[in-house]
C-alpha cells in the first residue's frame, strides 16, 4: 500500500518531445510492443519484470461533463488504483492459483498500441509517455469481442540498460465499461 | 412458452415461477421480458431505491443524475439545501433535461426548447415568457418535473415513485434499520464518497446479482477460492475449507433486506493473526475497531449508538448485505499484499437495463472524520477488492452472465433456483430482538426472504 502521491502522469507543457525514430523513441517503441505482447500472450511474470517496484498504477473513473467541464471528467476514484504489490498480488491470483475463474477460461486479447508521444522530463533517464491503447477481448464462445479503447500515460525509466515501467494512468474513454470486470492488464 | 402473456401476468405474476411450498424459483424469471416489465412496475416504480450520497452534491445547485429502474433522476440540491429527486425528462416534448452526469446548474434549461426548471424540479417558465409557449391550459405549477418521493438516511438518498401514501423509509427498512444504523450513522459527521462511482455493464439479469446481495455466504468457499487459498480471505490453503470459521456469524433479515454480521473475534484471528478471547465490548472495540472506524473515531461511536447496538457492533459488526431490491454492501476488513490490514466500506446498486443486462455501479465510501491518509488507504482497499478490478467481485461479475445465459434454452428456464438448505431463525441469548437472527452456517434464508418480499411485491 503507497499513499505517498504519485507523479504526475502527463508530461509538463514545456517538455522536450522525443524525436520519431531516435534510439530512445525506439526503446520506447519496443518496450511498449514487448507488453502487449507479453499480456496477449498471458506470459504475466515476465510482464512484472518490466514494472519498478514504485510502480503507482491507476485508471480513475470518468464521468459525462458538458464542455466547460471536460477537463473534470476524472475522479478520484479509479477503475483500477494500484502499487507494485497490489500488481504482484492479482499475478500471483492470476497464475498462481487454480480458481482466478474471472480469467479462467482466459479471456483471448489483443492489445494494439499506437500514437506513441515520448517527452523528457525534469529526470534524466525518464520519459514521459502517451500512447493509445485498443484492447480486443474474447472468452469463451462469443462471437463479439468487448472491447475498450484508452489512452496511457507512463513514465519509464532506464535503469540498468533497460526501461522499467514506474507510473501508469489509464484514461479510458468509457464512463459505463462494457466488459464485466477489469481482470485483465490495460 | 413458460409463461403466458401480460393478462395472466397481472392476475397472477409469479404463481408458475415461485414454489413457496418447496423454495425453488425458476430460471425462466431469469429471462422473461413481460415478467421484468411488472418488475420495473411493481418493484422499481414502488419500493425505496438508494440513488447516492448527499456529500456527491454539497452546494446548491450540484446535481447527479441517476437511475430508477430505467429511469433517469436528476438528485439536486435546491436552494433551502434540501435534496429533491426529479425525472429527468422534460414535461414538454420528453427531452433529458439533464445531458451529463454531473454539474451545478441554479436553473435546468432544456436544451430542446428551453423550458427551464429549478432544482427541486419546478418549472420556472419558457423562453419568450411574453408568447407563453407552454400555453394556458394547464397553469406553471403543473408543469414542473415529474417528482419522486425522497429521503435522506444517513447520507444516503433514497427515493420512491410510490407517493405520500406509500409507506415511509423507516417503515422499508424495518428492523433492518437499527443494523444499518452501526453502519450509516455512526459517526458525528457519517459517510463521505471518495469520488465519483464505477460503472460497468454486466451481461445478466438484475435478479442474478439481487439475490446474491442477500447474505450469499456460501459462495465464498468456491468462487471466491482464490482468495482462501492466497490466504487473504478466511479458511486454509490446500483444505476444502472444512473449518470455514468466517461461514459461522450472524444473518438478519427483515423485509427482503439483510445483513451478515461475523464475530470480531472470528476476523480478528484470520486477518491480523491474532486471537483474542474473553474480551469485553469495550476492549473489542478499542482492540479491532470494525473495518472503516479508527480509534479515534471510537468515542463518537460509543456516543451515537446505543448499548444494544454497541453490544452487537462489537461482538459481530455487520460485513456485508444489501437491501431490497438492488443495494449490495461491503463493510469489510481487507488486508493489503504488505500485511497490513485495511478496510474497505463499498456500496453497489444493480440497475436493469432489460432483461438481459444491467449497470453495475460502485460506491467507495470512508468516514468523514477520518485523515486523508486513511482516505486514500480506504479508496485503494476498496478498488483492489471490489468493483471493476477488484479481486474478489471479478469473479462475482463472471458468474452471473452464465445464470442469464442458462435461462435462454427453453430446458434451461424449467430448472430451478433452490433455497432449501434452511438454517432456521434462532437467536442467541445476548442478541437484540431485531428482524429475523440466523445465528450459525451460513444458509439460505436470508437469500429465500429476499425472493419472499419479492413475491410479495410482485403480486401487491
Ligand atoms: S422538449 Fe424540453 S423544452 Fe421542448
Ligand atoms: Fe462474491
Amino acid at each position: 500500500m503507497s499513499i505517498t502521491k504519485p507523479t504526475p502522469s502527463r508530461a509538463g507543457p514545456n517538455a522536450v518531445e522525443v524525436m520519431y525514430g531516435s534510439p530512445v523513441y525506439s526503446q520506447v517503441m519496443q518496450f511498449l510492443n514487448k507488453e502487449a505482447r507479453l499480456l496477449d500472450h498471458r506470459e504475466l511474470r515476465a510482464w512484472s519484470s518490466m514494472l519498478a517496484t514504485d510502480l503507482v498504477y491507476t485508471a480513475p473513473v470518468r464521468s459525462t461533463r458538458r464542455v466547460e467541464g471536460f477537463h473534470e471528467e476524472f475522479g478520484s476514484i479509479g477503475h483500477f488504483d494500484d502499487d507494485y504489490n497490489s500488481i504482484m498480488s492479482r499475478i500471483d491470483r492470476l497464475v498462481g492459483t487454480a480458481s482466478a475463474w474471472s480469467e479462467d477460461p482466459p479471456s483471448r486479447t489483443r492489445r494494439f498500441v499506437t500514437n506513441v508521444t515520448v517527452h523528457e522530463t525534469e529526470t534524466p533517464d525518464e520519459y514521459a509517455i502517451s500512447s493509445y491503447l485498443l484492447l480486443t477481448r474474447n472468452r469463451a464462445d462469443a462471437k463479439d469481442y468487448k472491447q475498450l479503447s484508452a489512452e496511457r500515460l507512463d513514465r519509464l525509466r532506464w535503469t540498468g540498460g533497460r526501461f522499467l515501467l514506474f507510473r501508469r494512468e489509464i484514461l479510458v474513454d468509457q464512463v459505463v465499461l462494457g466488459m464485466p470486470n477489469l481482470a485483465v492488464f490495460l | 412458452m413458460l409463461v403466458e402473456g401480460r393478462d395472466k401476468f397481472q392476475k397472477d405474476p409469479v404463481a408458475n415461477l415461485i414454489d413457496l411450498e418447496n423454495r425453488e424459483v425458476s430460471v425462466a424469471a431469469l429471462h422473461d421480458r413481460d415478467l421484468y416489465e411488472l418488475e420495473m412496475e411493481k418493484i422499481f416504480a414502488k419500493g425505496w431505491l438508494m440513488l447516492g450520497h448527499d456529500s456527491e452534491i454539497p452546494n446548491v445547485g450540484d446535481y447527479v443524475v441517476r437511475l430508477m429502474g430505467e429511469d433517469q433522476v436528476i438528485v439536486a440540491r435546491h436552494s433551502d439545501n434540501t435534496v429533491h429527486v426529479s425525472l429527468n425528462v422534460c414535461p414538454h416534448r420528453a427531452m433529458h433535461i439533464c445531458i451529463s452526469d454531473s454539474g451545478n446548474a441554479r436553473a435546468h434549461k432544456c436544451i430542446y426548447h428551453g423550458w427551464a426548471f429549478r432544482p427541486d424540479g419546478s418549472f420556472i417558465g419558457a423562453p419568450i415568457e411574453k408568447e407563453q409557449m407552454h400555453g394556458t391550459i394547464k397553469p406553471k405549477s403543473e408543469l414542473g418535473l415529474k417528482k419522486a418521493r425522497c429521503q435522506v438516511y444517513g447520507g444516503l438518498i433514497f427515493a420512491t415513485w410510490g407517493g405520500e401514501e406509500a409507506m415511509t423509509l423507516e417503515e422499508w427498512m424495518g428492523d433492518m434499520k437499527f443494523y444499518y444504523d452501526m453502519l450509516f450513522k455512526r459517526t458525528d459527521r457519517g459517510l463521505e464518497v471518495l469520488g465519483p462511482p464505477q460503472r460497468l455493464t454486466i451481461d445478466a439479469n438484475w435478479k442474478t446479482a439481487g439475490e446474491q446481495s442477500a447474505c450469499d455466504g456460501f459462495h465464498t468457499l468456491t468462487l471466491h477460492q482464490s482468495l482462501l487459498d492466497r490466504g487473504a480471505m478466511v479458511g486454509e490453503a490446500g483444505t476444502e475449507h472444512e473449518k470455514a470459521p468466517a461461514m459461522y456469524g450472524v444473518n438478519l433479515s427483515a423485509n427482503g433486506h439483510s445483513l451478515r454480521c461475523i464475530p470480531a473475534d472470528t476476523s480478528w484471528s484470520l486477518m491480523a493473526k491474532n486471537p483474542q478471547k474473553d474480551l469485553t465490548d469495550e476492549q473489542r472495540l478499542e482492540l479491532m475497531p470494525p473495518p472503516g472506524i479508527t480509534k479515534e473515531l471510537l468515542p463518537q461511536v460509543k456516543k451515537n449508538l446505543t448499548p444494544e447496538q454497541l453490544h452487537v457492533f462489537a461482538k459481530a459488526p455487520p460485513v456485508v448485505g444489501g437491501m431490497f431490491p438492488n443495494v449490495n454492501m461491503l463493510f469489510i476488513f481487507s488486508p493489503f499484499p504488505d500485511g497490513t490490514l485495511g478496510s474497505a466500506l463499498v456500496l453497489h446498486t444493480i440497475n436493469p437495463k432489460g432483461p438481459d443486462h444491467f449497470e453495475w455501479v460502485t460506491f467507495f465510501f470512508g468516514e468523514k472524520d477520518a485523515s486523508p491518509e486513511y482516505k486514500d488507504m480506504m479508496r485503494q482497499a476498496a478498488a483492489q477488492g471490489t468493483g471493476t478490478s477488484g479481486v474478489i467481485e471479478q469473479d462475482d461479475s463472471d458468474t452471473w452472465p452464465h445464470m442469464s445465459e442458462s435461462s435462454r434454452g427453453v430446458i434451461g428456464r424449467t430448472e430451478t433456483l433452490k433455497y432449501q438448505a434452511i438454517l432456521g431463525e434462532n437467536r442467541p441469548a445476548d442478541w437484540p430482538n431485531k428482524a429475523k437472527v440466523y445465528a450459525g452456517f451460513s444458509k439460505d434464508d436470508c437469500q429465500w426472504e429476499w425472493w419472499v418480499q419479492y413475491h410479495k411485491m410482485m403480486t401487491a
